[in-house]
């Protein structure tokens, strides 16, 4: 037990540390010592990841070290997958996220994957520029609890309105709930065009789809 | 006394003098000539045009562009040189090149869907192509633009990203987070081609100082949350020094297009010896409102571009907006305000935006703001 410890110790600092040679080690000699693969990502690997999404909330951390701690939890992740047994996210943590057609912003998109990755959310991410009929197919294909759309662009962010009718009109509206983001959103915007929740700040979306799950989980 | 031109009134303020009026102008890249572009000119809107101040040669790297029929809409540019070769694919889009949604032709660019730099190898041949570029002096597209606009605003010697925006915006990008993961994984290589690109645009910070423009204005799009502060202090702030010192000495004011949100950077902005931050946005669409942006950077004057998500809200939005923006930073020294850095503004928008600023004299009240609100109704 003591020494599982230490190789959960190993993966929580290379994490830490962003360190990927550091993490492709720890993950090996953690699996060749028999570390069961589930207790190395939630006990090892995801409070560092959470640690340092903490830290990038309250503004000790920026983007890069969020988006340079969570490529290197990939890598660590590439060498324990093949040892974990089938298991899946939390259940009713589903989203589905796409930039919108037409746009090809994905920072603000990339912050929330991560963020409600750390959450235990199951993230369907669809890329950029991602037409209203793919992501109602996604919708429909995976059954997500939420759907986030994120557009940078005044022009583009107009895209979602687009998305919220197909919906509608596949039936699929009242089955989730919609949470756009980007830079020129407003909830006025959110209003008009039938959107559940608007926000330009990635804390403050991943609040709302977690008091979204919490409130199923709780019934 | 006779009223400033629309030209002093910009340069004044840009030199933080106080004008007659707030100044307030359209770009010209998104401006719709006609009757309502015309009418709004009349009243006191200025014109301010970004233009070229150099052409590039590049020697010994031998440029193709190549379509595929299986790619719609795509072109492979091949950058050939001794070392080896790199290449970029561009979206070329419908609507790329002809008027486009919102946007006119002069401002729908392609898109880079494969970036110049993807693997480790790539810096090196790009290194090769940065030292192989050579910058000449070409004034002609500023005097002819000095000439046409004349007093109705002023003309900028526009100038390339600074070295490290254009990695992280254009050669690299910044999707899927690439540029912070090159950056931790091949920071050697990053590290020598940023000095190497530091070292060979050199040269142009003179060329754009010693031309006819009013002011030099350089395109880096700052984004807070995409340059983190630590990025920024080492990358971006020694070269807005280097720059400022060229410009200054030739008495030339910097302006930068700073369109983001700047909250998270904003006292290392204040270090910095920019002149002007432009393209300023408020909130909805920035994360610093205008009065506090004006409070910390004391030394410096804000170009605002009036933020496209109001226009989406309305014309109601619109007027409430700008008189709650005017009340905001009573007495309005140090702010000049573009009708949009983005998009088209409708000729509704426009004029209504032309109605409270032509009245906007300076300095600012609340009364005077309260008289202009009256006025409207």
């Amino acid at each position: 037990m003591k020494e599982e410890t230490k190789y959960l110790a190993a993966l929580k600092e290379a994490i830490l540390q962003m360190d990927y040679p550091l993490v492709v080690k720890a993950a090996k000699e953690a699996m060749e010592a028999k570390v069961d693969p589930l207790r190395a990502i939630t006990e090892g690997m995801s409070p560092a990841m959470a640690l340092i999404g903490e830290k990038f909330q309250t503004g000790e951390y920026f983007l890069p070290e969020l988006i340079v701690a969570a490529d290197v939890m990939k890598e660590g992740l590439k060498i324990i997958h093949p040892y974990l047994p089938k298991t899946g996210s939390r259940v009713g943590r589903k989203l589905v996220i796409a930039t919108v057609e037409g746009d090809n912003h994905d920072i603000g998109k990339n912050i929330v994957t991560t963020l409600l990755t750390v959450h235990g959310f199951e993230v369907i991410d669809l890329g950029i520029d991602v037409p209203a009929k793919k992501i109602v197919e996604a919708v429909k294909e995976h059954q997500p609890a939420i759907l986030g759309l994120s557009a940078l662009l005044t022009l583009t962010m107009l895209k979602m309105k687009e998305v919220i009718t197909a919906l509608k009109e596949a039936g699929l509206r009242e089955k989730v709930k919609v949470i756009i983001g980007g830079a020129s959103v407003t909830p006025q915007f959110a209003r008009s065009i039938g959107a559940d929740y608007s926000t330009t700040n990635a804390a403050e979306g991943i609040e709302k789809c977690l008091e979204w799950v919490k409130s199923q989980e709780g019934r | 006394m006779a009223a400033m031109t629309r030209r002093e009134r910009i340069l004044a303020t840009s030199q933080k003098k106080r004008g007659d009026r707030l100044p307030f102008f359209h770009w010209w890249r998104h401006l719709q000539i006609g009757g309502a572009e015309r009418e709004c000119r009349n009243r006191g809107m200025g014109l301010a045009w970004d233009r070229p101040c150099y052409v590039t040669k590049i020697h010994n790297v031998v440029i193709t562009e190549e379509k595929n029929p299986s790619r719609p809409g795509v072109v492979r540019i091949t950058y050939s040189t001794p070392q080896g070769s790199v290449y970029m694919d561009e979206k070329r889009a419908p609507g790329t090149g002809q008027w486009h949604e919102q946007r006119s032709w002069k401002d729908v660019s392609p898109w880079a869907i494969k970036r110049l730099i993807r693997e480790p190898e790539d810096y090196e041949i790009v290194k090769y192509i940065v030292e192989n570029t050579e910058y000449l002096p070409d004034y002609f597209p500023i005097e002819q633009a000095k000439e046409w606009v004349g007093d109705e605003g002023v003309v900028l010697a526009s100038l390339h990203k600074t070295p490290m925006a254009r990695l992280m915006i254009e050669w690299i990008g910044s999707e899927e987070g690439r540029f912070y993961i090159h950056h931790k994984k091949y920071h050697d290589p990053l590290e020598d081609l940023y000095a190497a690109m530091c070292k060979s645009m050199e040269p142009l910070y003179e060329i754009a100082a010693k031309s006819p423009a009013d002011l030099v204005w350089m395109g880096e799009n700052t984004e807070g949350l995409l340059v983190s502060p630590p990025l920024f202090e080492k990358y971006f702030m020694p070269v807005y020094e280097k720059c400022a010192r060229v410009f200054h000495e030739h008495g030339k004011m910097m302006a930068v297009h700073m369109d983001g949100r700047l909250n998270v950077l904003k006292n290392l902005i204040a270090r910095t010896p920019i002149d002007i931050i432009e393209a300023f946005h408020p909130p909805p669409m920035g994360d610093l409102p205008l009065n506090e942006a004006l409070a910390v950077w004391k030394e410096k004057v804000i170009w605002i571009g009036f933020p496209a998500a109001i226009y989406s809200l309305g014309s109601a939005a619109v007027k409430d907006y700008t008189l709650e923006l005017l009340s905001s930073v009573v007495p309005g020294d140090r702010l000049t305000i573009a009708m949009s850095t983005e998009n088209l503004v409708t000729d509704e928008h426009l004029r209504l935006l032309t109605s409270i600023l032509e009245n906007a004299e300076l300095p600012l009240t609340e009364e005077k703001v309260e008289r202009i609100k009256s006025s409207l109704s």
